[in-house]
């Protein structure tokens, strides 16, 4: 690509670039502590890949977006992470409420024991977002937005377990974007599917932006370099580098990101 | 080259004394032992069916089902109906409250010196013989509380004796409940409550009914506990709670025998016959539960136990 850093293709005219920040981050598990010092920014409308080596706390910092670590045993958090501008933390935040806003798409396909439309309204209907008579409607539209329906729409009633693995991954996304999310938090979410799947994720998740935030966590550094626009490097619990993937990717700042990025993966382990 | 030959061909034909050979002969030992114990628990099952039934086919009459106990021969139709009644008191009772301590243990409580003490007490509660039960319920209710012999006796005193078991096989199933169907509903922003009710739940149906169905199997055995509080009564169950004795097939069994009357003693065959294709009803009931509830779970699901068996071979 050109000198041009690669900017949002669009931008929503209302309200600031970011959607969700953190500032000065520190996650920890008991006496460990995971992540430190982070400081970032995700930019509305566009596609971010969380990459590091395993066990740089990627996870653990996705999950920590969307509070889904408040009930993990002995985790904390200091600094301040935003949504909007506003602390996700403050008391008059409601985690079910963010989480509606912030969804998220999990490594494994984790469709639940119910029909495959039932599984698409889920959230739809814990959060009473529709009438009973519109949910077969909200599913079918989902399902065509995932690239689904067609496969499924004459077993909507069947077990979502009978579909394959790139299927199940689909229909979880479906669920996921249903309850109308801002952000959609990926972790790692075609680690478990062929290549075909893959492209099919990739691809579904391309067509979400701009419309939505997507913050994806990879291994995969070819995906990330495919398919998002903004980079955050990992290791360690700490940020080594963060900026449009392909300035990174061609002109890293900094040398372990180089290493890293080149396919070196041990080098940040190494040092 | 050589080599890989050499692995290839090395299992097909063993040399004699080789690791193979022998790793054959323990596995066939511990085959034919595993074998054995099957053969040995299917026999005994076989063996009571068919002296039960032997014992009943001579004397068999149908109209036990519709003419009530009176001391020298009738049928055992107020026995059963007071089996079933106890039956569905118990149910209720025992599940409720065992359910309810299930899903307290794992849901609810956190590890604390408060829910060990729970559940010891429980695990210490299920292992107290069940006469023992009887007789404090007899002490405590019917003598103590001048309740006299009762069907309320007899249900808190069976329910007692149970609820560990459903407190148990409730929590169990729960614990097995993926914590993939849990993140999942809480990453969609479900409610604690909401996500318990419509998906942890009912992903652990199976197990929780498995566990009320075999305590509702064991309460319908049980003979001991209910001779010191049910008592005996040659009517139907009236209904009231107090102050009426209650009749119940496990007390045909356990005193008819020995009457002087034949007709009397084959009611005790009778009885027994019923008691049998009572529970095995029960255990296929379970069974039935498990099938139904299954039908959206994934194939090797660990909900229900045999459960991805069943449905494998449906």
């Amino acid at each position: 690509m050109d000198n041009v850093a690669p900017l949002p293709a669009v931008e929503r005219p209302a309200g600031p670039s970011e959607v969700m920040a953190a500032s000065d981050l520190v996650l920890g598990f008991g006496d460990a502590t995971v992540m430190r010092d982070i400081t970032v920014a995700f930019r509305r409308g566009t596609i971010t890949a969380l990459v590091g080596p395993s066990g740089s706390g990627k996870t653990t910092f996705l999950r920590s977006l969307n509070r889904m670590n408040d009930k993990v045993r002995g985790f904390w958090r200091r600094g301040e992470i935003t949504l909007e501008g506003e602390d996700i933390h403050a008391p008059s935040v409601d985690p079910l409420v963010l989480r509606r806003r912030v969804g998220m798409v999990f490594q494994r396909p984790n469709p639940f024991p119910m029909s495959i439309q039932d599984n698409v309204i889920a959230g739809v209907k814990a959060h009473k977002m529709a009438r009973r008579s519109q949910l077969r409607d909200v599913a079918e539209t989902y399902l065509a937005q995932v690239g689904l329906w067609s496969a499924v729409a004459d077993r909507l009633n069947d077990s979502p377990f009978r579909l394959s693995g790139g299927q199940q991954q689909l229909l979880c996304l479906a669920r996921a974007l249903a309850v109308e999310p801002e952000v959609l938090l990926l972790d790692e979410p075609t680690s478990s599917l062929d290549p075909r799947s893959t492209e099919a994720v990739e691809e579904l998740v391309r067509r979400l932006t701009p419309e939505l935030t997507v913050i994806i966590v990879t291994h995969n550094l070819a995906q990330a370099k495919r398919l998002s626009d903004n980079l955050i490097l990992f290791s360690e619990g700490q940020l080594v580098e963060t900026g449009a993937t392909n300035a990174l990717f061609e002109r890293p700042k900094r040398q372990e990101t180089a290493r890293y990025l080149l396919g070196e993966a041990g080098a940040l382990i190494r040092q | 080259m050589a080599s890989t030959t050499r692995v290839l061909a090395g299992p097909v034909a063993p040399p004699a004394g080789s690791i193979a050979w022998s790793r054959r002969v323990r596995s066939a030992l511990w085959w034919s032992l595993c074998g054995l114990g099957l053969a040995l628990l299917v026999a005994v099952v076989i063996w009571v069916l068919e002296g039960v039934v032997q014992s009943a086919i001579p004397g068999w009459r149908w109209s036990i089902f519709t003419e009530p106990t009176n001391g020298v021969g009738g049928g055992l139709s107020n026995t059963v109906v007071g089996t079933f009644v106890l039956m569905l008191g118990v149910g209720i009772l025992a599940g409720l409250v065992g359910i309810g301590t299930g899903l307290f243990l794992s849901e609810m409580a956190r590890p604390s010196p408060l829910t060990a003490v729970l559940r010891s007490a429980s695990e210490v509660l299920s292992g107290i013989p069940s006469i023992v039960f009887g007789y404090t319920g007899y002490v405590a209710l019917v003598v103590g509380l001048h309740w006299g012999f009762s069907l309320l006796a007899a249900l808190i005193v069976l329910s007692l004796l149970v609820v560990p078991y459903v407190a148990k096989s409730t929590e169990i199933a729960l614990n097995q409940v993926p914590l993939a169907y849990r993140e999942g509903g809480e990453a969609l922003g479900m409610a604690k409550t909401y996500l318990l009710r419509k998906i942890v739940v009912r992903s652990a149906v199976p197990g929780m009914a498995t566990g009320i169905i075999v305590a509702l199997a064991i309460s319908v055995g049980e003979t001991a506990p209910l001779l010191y509080t049910a008592g005996f009564s040659n009517s139907y169950p009236s209904g009231a709670l107090t102050h009426a004795p209650v009749p119940y097939l496990t007390y045909a069994t356990w005193t008819f025998w020995n009457e002087p009357t034949q007709a009397v003693r084959n009611l005790a065959f009778d009885s027994s016959v019923l008691l049998v294709v009572l529970v095995l009803g029960l255990v296929l009931a379970a069974r039935l539960v498990v099938r139904l509830t299954q039908r959206y779970a994934p194939e090797r699901s660990r909900a229900g136990r045999g459960a991805a068996r069943a449905r494998r071979g449906a």
